[in-house]
């Protein structure tokens, strides 16, 4: 062992509280009497650790006794309320909070309060052919359909399912049925929107659950940047 | 006592038995002897004793031509001849209820030295500043360490420390210290009774 070993290791206060193995131990020793440095450590060390010894014990009587920390617990739930997290989580927190009040939820509440204008497209479910619904929309923006269902006593309800150009569903709705003729109007949203024919199929629902095909609809939607 | 770098010329002056050199090779390696020893022999008689061989054979070593090649490595030549007087007296006390078993006798008295005295009462009030600028846990802590001798492992349990801060708490205690130490050392005051013992 050499001196820059014996001092990166702490040798000195392992060796003065018995810390260090045989192996170690001889081997600091090896080097303790032939290093002028590390004895002087260790001398003075080990007479400060015998006049502690007498310091400590007149002051015995004066010292309360010893009370015992409370046992490492393991990192439960609880200990998401420790300072070094709470604080630094709270911050995130209030920034979130924050950024909402003052941006986002102003511009929700402009954008409710303002009139929109979206393309619209008209389906009758009870016109069965092979043509396609055509659409335009800009990016971002979505589109109504309004979907016309004649009455039909036979169903209490009926869904609407959508499904993207590659065949994805991507909503599904179901609606009551009503004794008058049946216009419903469905806002298609902007977001994920992408050029091709979507598919809206109907489905007509009995009162006894039973399930039956409509019909399906091409829709052409074609977005533009 | 003074630290001094051991060459040629210091161990042709031990050879010659020049007084001083001698009383200071005496004092600088019987606390490191005893420092060594303590963990190894239960006895203060037998680590006496064992100071004592080591530094018998040491001299009668020096005194033969060429038995110390390398004067820099004069201190693990003393720890080697001290390993060997250590490993005869375990033989020793395997064979009879010798050395560790003995009561401890009484040591003959140290003639007075009244400046080692004084630099031994400033260093106790030295120790004592140092403990009272600690915090009161670590002052307890140490107290029980050191002077009630408990298991490391359980006080650094029971204060909710590990063994690293215990390590760094005795570092930090023996660098305040030392800076009065090293002032005491470079007095050459000390424990020059050693020399007188042999």
């Amino acid at each position: 062992m050499d001196h820059i070993e014996a001092v990166r290791q702490k040798a000195t206060e392992k060796y003065l509280l018995n810390e260090l193995n045989p192996d170690l131990r001889d081997q600091f020793e090896e080097h303790l009497f032939d290093c002028t440095e590390c004895a002087l450590d260790v001398r003075a060390a080990a007479l400060f650790v015998e006049h502690s010894k007498a310091a400590l014990a007149e002051s015995h009587v004066a010292l309360p006794a010893p009370v015992a920390a409370p046992a490492m617990a393991k990192p439960g739930m609880l200990a998401w309320f420790r300072p070094a997290f709470a604080l630094p989580l709270l911050a995130t927190l209030l920034a979130v909070i924050s950024y909402q009040n003052l941006v986002t939820y102003p511009l929700l509440k402009q954008a409710a309060a303002t009139p929109q204008i979206a393309p619209w497209a008209s389906i009758h479910v009870s016109t069965r052919g092979t043509s396609t619904t055509q659409i335009s929309s800009r990016s971002g923006e979505g589109f109504h359909l309004l979907v016309n269902i004649p009455p039909e006593n036979s169903f209490a309800s009926y869904t609407l399912s959508l499904s993207s150009p590659s065949g994805k569903l991507q909503w599904t709705r179901t609606v009551a049925a009503t004794a008058a003729d049946d216009t419903r109007s469905v806002y298609v949203p902007g977001a994920g929107l992408e050029s091709g024919i979507y598919t809206l199929a109907v489905n007509g629902t009995t009162t006894h659950s039973e399930n039956t095909n409509l019909g399906s609809y091409s829709i052409d939607v074609q977005v533009q940047p | 006592m003074q630290f001094q770098t051991f060459d040629e010329s210091y161990v042709e002056r031990l050879r010659a038995g020049d007084f001083r050199t001698q009383e200071h090779f005496v004092n600088y390696f019987s606390d490191l002897i005893q420092l060594k020893l303590r963990s190894r022999l239960r006895s203060p008689q037998a680590i006496e004793d064992v100071r004592q061989e080591t530094f018998a054979r040491v001299f009668v070593a020096l005194r033969k031509e060429g038995s110390i090649r390398n004067p820099e490595r004069l201190g693990s030549f003393v720890n080697s001849i001290c390993n060997n007087v250590l490993l005869e007296s375990y033989r020793a006390s395997s064979r009879s209820s010798s050395l560790e078993d003995e009561e401890e006798k009484d040591l003959p008295v140290a003639p007075v030295d009244i400046l080692g005295a004084l630099v031994a009462k400033q260093r106790e009030e030295k120790v004592r500043e140092i403990l009272e600028e600690l915090p009161e846990r670590d002052r307890r802590l140490l107290r029980e360490v050191f002077l009630e001798e408990r298991e490391k492992d359980d006080v650094c349990r029971d204060f909710g420390v590990d063994r690293e801060y215990l390590r760094v708490l005795v570092y930090r205690a023996k660098q305040s210290f030392k800076i009065l130490y090293l002032r005491g050392v470079a007095t050459g005051s000390g424990d020059t009774a050693a020399v007188e013992k042999l």
